[in-house]
């Protein structure tokens, strides 16, 4: 979508200065012809579409630097503020500190008044090592992402916009296990890869002394407001005047120009309008049927075994456990969406959708033990979530080249059995045929 | 309610055919297949008119840049491969066969193949097959599922071959790198003339080749080189 605001090649811009200036690491998917990095391409997407990442990897390589970067060029924070909106996972953490507290003075006085944490308070939250968190504090964080409601006490604020940047540690003893429900609350999960040595040797020599994003001055004014007892719907407009005072900054002195919550909001319209062309629609709507389908219990559910000698053994409904859940189209048409915005495309295409379902599949797919032993030492470069979604993705994408023209003539025909006409709907191998029928049947 | 496929009503509706994706997909390969088999007829036109195919360094050269010649065209995958394996058990499907020209054939399909990794299931063989990973390149893994014969990936170029059963004689003869995996027992000669890679063999190997170079492993202890091994041009 070319809209001649230059709204794209800001964007982009931002991307460039981050991968060359901030957080340096290799290319490790192709787009089109061209070559980005998963993490940083995902992070401003998920900024862009106001998204839930989880950034998964080991320790030390980018994962919580990536957010920080695009939170602050994308939405114009100062870094020292970014830093001091961040939650740390830990099991000591508490709502206090990570929503808002009583105003100690103000409770002497008998009145009840909150203090809200900065992380509640801007749009840009990041939650650092959220598996070192125990479940029931995850759950409080992504309860008031999910909807932007945050409430302490009797009192209640509402983000109109947020992202959120989560990072996670592969297990260790210090880790817990983040529970389905909230995984699938995420848009994608991507990992924060080694850059490779020699351009981790690059980011040992530079200097630690000196960082443009950095401003004192403007982090002081910042961390004023927020402390101060000014509502919050009051608040919001004058965050907006500080950032706008800070990427006047950014644009004189660092030569990138960030964005305006306007154009945020703009950008969003632009890519909520974009529409999928026929192939992304059919082959998004295979994917749904693999990862929900079940023959013989009519829609896969967590606790229910497959059969021996099912039918559909050779498709992915066979070897996972869970259902795929309403979240995962939603993520998976925005994100499409988002990155045929950041394209420049009319439409979204399958090399679209076929790019980001990897990304929006890896976390929320449950294996079968019997799968993932199959496949877990097979030579790869992903972690083995993101390798079994991108296998998954290709297999089921080869299957729709295969039946591409007879699938679009069955959903064709559904259409107008759908519309009352007396057709014969076409009778395929793949679960969606079967999918397609308990549709019209449930209507007639 | 709104229409789920609302969409689609823009695809023209064509004639519908009575045909379902199966039988394209089934006709498709079996052309693949055909394609594959007369490839291998023409090598045996050339390399076997007598039926009798000699072992030797230039024969296995000629025969494989006949194969490359012949699949050169050939749109295929691991599994037309493997049905081609199959369709060398079946009198019905090929002439007569000669297991040293359809090793060479099947390593350069192998080795031409779009998949950096092929599974070959050919437990159910009736035949052993020789010569097979013959020159099989880096970056390409070929896993065997069943036993296989004599000369079993010579003149290896960097690739990994895997086999999940034995190999008889001159297994890796000739290789320059890459690795052989033979999780059973190996023949006699093992390494013959090898220069480089390693030879892992979990079983018993029945004995070894003259050796200029590289590893071979036994029940995971290092056999060549030995302790008091040196090199005889040393």
């Amino acid at each position: 979508m070319t809209t001649g605001d230059g709204y794209q090649e800001k964007v982009r811009r931002i991307y460039r200065f981050i991968s060359e200036n901030f957080y340096l690491n290799r290319p490790d998917l192709e787009i089109k012809g061209e070559r980005y990095n998963s993490a940083l391409l995902f992070g401003i997407l998920t900024a862009l579409y106001g998204g839930k990442e989880l950034i998964i990897g080991e320790p030390g390589l980018g994962k919580t630097t990536s957010a920080e970067y695009i939170g602050c060029l994308i939405y114009r924070y100062p870094l020292g503020v970014i830093w001091g909106s961040e939650v740390s996972g830990h099991p000591e953490q508490t709502e206090e500190k990570i929503v808002g507290r009583p105003d100690l003075g103000a409770l002497n006085q008998g009145r009840e008044v909150v203090v809200w944490s900065n992380f509640v308070q801007l749009p840009v939250k990041i939650v650092d090592e959220i598996n070192r968190l125990p479940e029931t504090k995850q759950s409080m964080i992504l309860d008031g992402v999910d909807r932007g409601n945050w409430e302490y006490l009797n009192e209640m604020i509402i983000n109109d916009e947020y992202v959120l940047f989560a990072t996670a540690n592969y297990q260790d003893r210090g880790t817990n296990t983040i529970i389905a429900p909230l995984v699938d609350r995420f848009d994608v999960l991507v990992e924060s890869r080694h850059p490779g040595p020699n351009l981790a040797f690059q980011i040992g020599r530079r200097s630690k002394l000196y960082n443009p994003l950095r401003h004192p001055e403007f982090e002081r004014k910042f961390h004023e407001l927020l402390r101060s007892q000014v509502p919050y719907e009051e608040k919001v407009p004058r965050l907006e005047e500080l950032c706008e005072a800070y990427g006047q900054y950014l644009k004189e002195k660092v030569g990138i120009e960030g964005l305006s919550k306007e154009e945020r909001f703009e950008i969003r319209k632009q890519i909520a309008s974009i529409p999928l062309d026929l192939d992304s629609n059919a082959f998004l709507r295979m994917v749904l049927a693999e990862f929900s389908f079940c023959h013989r219990y009519g829609q896969k559910r967590s606790v229910e075994q497959c059969q021996e000698g099912c039918h559909y053994t050779g498709y992915f409904c066979y070897h996972v456990k869970n259902c795929a859940s309403n979240r995962l189209p939603i993520s998976a048409v925005g994100y499409a969406q988002a990155l045929a915005w950041f394209l420049e495309e009319d439409e979204v295409d399958l090399e679209h959708v076929k790019a980001v379902l990897p990304f929006v599949l890896a976390h929320r797919v449950q294996w079968k033990d019997s799968y993932i032993s199959k496949k877990e030492s097979e030579g790869r470069n992903d972690p083995l979530q993101i390798y079994l979604a991108k296998e998954a993705v290709e297999e089921i994408f080869h299957r729709y080249n295969e039946q591409r023209d007879y699938l679009l003539e069955a959903l064709a025909v559904a259409s107008e059995a759908f519309e009352g006409r007396e057709v014969q709907l076409l009778d395929g191998d793949h679960p969606i045929y079967e999918e397609i029928k308990k549709e019209i049947a449930a209507l007639r | 309610m709104k229409n789920p496929f609302e969409e689609f009503k823009r695809h023209p509706s064509k004639e519908r055919s009575k045909e379902i994706p199966l039988d394209r997909i089934l006709r498709q390969k079996e052309e693949t297949l055909q394609r594959i088999l007369r490839g291998y007829e023409n090598l045996l036109k050339n390399e076997a008119k007598d039926l009798v195919w000699l072992m030797q360094y230039s024969t296995v050269i000629k025969a494989y840049s006949i194969a490359e010649e012949a699949i050169r065209d050939i749109e295929y995958t691991a599994e037309d491969i493997e049905e081609f394996c199959y369709a060398l058990d079946r009198t019905d499907q090929i002439p007569y066969l000669i297991t040293g020209p359809a090793g060479v054939y099947i390593s350069a399909l192998c080795n031409y193949a779009k998949e950096s990794e092929i599974v070959l299931r050919l437990q159910d063989l009736g035949i052993k097959i020789n010569l097979l990973g013959y020159r099989l390149p880096e970056g390409k893994r070929l896993i065997v599922e069943g036993n296989l014969g004599d000369f079993t990936g010579i003149s290896l170029e960097g690739g990994e071959l895997i086999v999940e059963g034995s190999t008889k004689n001159y297994t890796g003869a000739g290789m320059k790198r890459g690795r052989i995996i033979v999780r059973n027992n190996a023949g006699f000669n093992t390494g013959h003339g090898m220069t480089g890679g390693e030879i892992l063999v979990g079983g018993r190997i029945k004995g070894l080749g003259k050796i200029v170079g590289g590893k071979i492993y036994e029940k995971d202890q290092l056999i060549f080189p030995s302790e008091d091994y040196r090199p005889f041009y040393f």
